[in-house]
């Protein structure tokens, strides 16, 4: 595990220098947000109603919490190298190195994203508090298991996106498929949550990604019962687990059909 | 004993052909048509520890699809390779503690880090403990003279100064075997000899193994003594490179400056390349005339200077590269 914080440490570092970029994306962050409080301002003509069992005060910090999940899990580079590799063949130069080139990326994804992560966490708290102040009968002392569904969230999205970077070994170019995951992630399961979807669509929504990455661990943020904190954390699990197992399947196959010609 | 074992190995590409046009895509899609290529097709040979090989060929040879199945990146079609005892294609990872790897044309270091973090991390991809790393950072920075940039990021040095990091990084864990795929391209004259006496040194101070492929003729002629060809996936010529001169340099290259005009036909065993005024350029194939004769036709009194040089090895390799097509 060494030599992989090792890569964690080294993007890490690299990733600092490009600091002052973060910056950028916060106004672009907080314009989304600002424009989320004006709908849902204009929903909740009174302060004091419910929409399906969501204040308004819930209904912001849940956007902010998905929104951050999606800003700060973001990383083009990820899905770019790597399905850059396999096409060009670039991958071999990885191959022969005594690691594993799945665990390197998603090492290498994560040194990338902690600080951006960071970033976002702590912007989404500023505007929470600004926008609409602090959450009634926040749950404190909860808050570790929180964070702990939270980093699970962004792994098992990050896990799916490097699956569908894998497709790259039989597809030309699997840009198209991360374009609908990350559409599909950012209409259901950052604007609103899954309740105020229509019943039939619920159960469905509920087995998807969509569940396990944004909405569970939003929904344990706003209003957190270990009921829900453990149905949340054993599909983040079992998520995990058959992502991983896929993953592998996808990449030994793939490495095995790789034609690298040339040189 | 030997590095490299290689026997009947062969790589054949399903490559996928399409009929041009539109309908031609459409049909592509629906009944993929695909052909097979043979890149590499049965060669056998050895590398003894310790030995300076150029593996060299054409392009589309056969090298590098040859080198990543020494280094395990691709699977054999049929054959058996064994590098250092291993299998690379059952035990790719233990193998990659027994050799490094430099491929000219791609980079493996941080571009944003120093050398020196690169290094270290390179150590800790190897497992080496942070002592044994120092250790083996300072004997690097020693060989390759490092010293003076060891702590500028990568991206500010100069490519002769990166491809000495691109080495001195990949032999972090006193590898056995070294592969260089063309390490010296792009680079400029001076900066090369630098590299090939830096390899050189390498090869007898540390006892590595130097896997080359290059088309840089000086690469192969100032730092191998064995040389394999290869074109069409086949091996066309394993022989060291005494053998190689002496059996194809028959030819000789004669430089001649003189007093007057004279004509000279070409006849067995002797070419003109070029006649222009007083000057001439005659090659001569010393098999079957010897340089006595030429010197005769000329005619001792017409003769102001005169060189005789070797076939350049470039020329020899092109003959032997269009022998084999």
């Amino acid at each position: 595990m060494k030599k992989y914080f090792s890569i964690y440490k080294m993007t890490l570092l690299e990733n600092i220098q490009y600091l002052s970029n973060l910056f950028f994306n916060f106004i672009t962050f907080t314009l989304t947000i600002y424009i989320f409080l004006c709908l849902w301002q204009y929903m909740y003509k009174d302060p004091s109603n419910l929409i399906e069992g969501y204040d308004l005060t819930q209904m912001i910090w849940y956007v902010l919490i998905t929104e951050c999940m999606w800003y700060g899990n973001r990383n083009k580079s990820l899905m770019e190298s790597m399905s850059n590799d396999i096409k060009s063949g670039s991958i071999a130069y990885n191959l022969n190195k005594p690691y594993s080139y799945l665990i390197f990326m998603i090492a290498k994804h994560f040194g990338e994203i902690t600080l951006k992560f960071i970033f976002y966490f702590i912007i989404s708290i500023i505007l929470g508090f600004i926008f609409v102040g602090p959450l009634d009968n926040f749950a404190f002392a909860m808050l570790p298991l929180i964070i702990i569904s939270m980093i699970l969230g962004v792994i098992i999205n990050s896990l799916i996106r490097i699956v569908i970077s894998l497709l790259s070994f039989w597809i030309e170019d699997s840009t198209p498929f991360h374009w609908i995951y990350d559409k599909l992630i950012l209409v259901i399961g950052t604007l609103f949550p899954v309740e105020l979807f229509p019943l039939f669509l619920q159960p469905i929504i509920k087995c998807s990604p969509i569940f396990v990455v944004n909405y569970g661990p939003a929904k344990l943020f706003i209003d957190f019962s270990f009921a829900s904190f453990r149905t949340i954390f054993v599909a983040q699990i079992i998520y995990v687990i058959l992502i991983v197992i896929l993953a592998t399947i996808i990449y030994r196959k793939g490495v095995k059909k790789l034609n690298v010609n040339g040189g | 004993m030997n590095a490299i074992e290689v026997k009947k190995l062969s790589k054949t590409f399903k490559v996928k052909t399409k009929e041009k046009g539109f309908k031609g895509s459409i049909k592509s899609i629906i009944h993929p048509k695909y052909r097979e290529i043979k890149a590499v097709n049965n060669i056998s040979f050895n590398v003894e520890k310790g030995e300076i090989l150029a593996f060299i060929g054409p392009n589309g040879a056969g090298k590098s699809t040859t080198i990543k199945m020494l280094t395990g990146i691709l699977y054999p079609t049929r054959g058996e390779v064994h590098v250092m005892g291993i299998d690379p294609a059952k035990e790719r990872k233990k193998l990659a503690y027994k050799i490094g790897t430099v491929f000219g044309q791609k980079e493996q270091l941080w571009t944003h880090l120093t050398p020196y973090d690169n290094f270290k991390f390179f150590g800790a991809i190897y497992d080496l403990d942070e002592k044994t790393v120092e250790k083996r950072i300072a004997e690097l920075v020693s060989i390759f003279e490092l010293d003076e940039f060891l702590n500028t990021p990568v991206r500010n040095l100069s490519l002769g100064q990166r491809i000495r990091c691109e080495i001195a990084a990949s032999l972090i864990h006193k590898p056995d075997i070294l592969f260089l795929d063309e390490p010296t391209i792009g680079l400029d004259p001076v900066v090369k000899e630098k590299i090939r006496t830096l390899i050189k040194r390498l090869n007898k101070e540390q006892k590595t193994t130097i896997f080359l492929t290059s088309h840089d003729v000086g690469d192969i002629e100032k730092l191998c003594k064995r040389i394999i060809i290869v074109n069409n996936g086949k091996i066309v010529m394993d022989d060291s490179m005494e053998n190689l001169k002496y059996h194809y340099l028959n030819k000789k290259i004669i430089e001649v400056k003189l007093n007057t005009t004279i004509n000279i036909k070409d006849e067995e065993g002797i070419e003109v390349l070029k006649a222009k005024e007083h000057n001439l350029k005659i090659s001569v194939d010393t098999s079957k005339r010897n340089i006595s004769d030429i010197i005769d036709l000329i005619g001792t009194d017409k003769l102001i200077d005169m060189n005789i040089s070797n076939e350049p090895l470039e020329n020899i390799i092109t003959e032997i590269y269009k022998s084999t097509k």
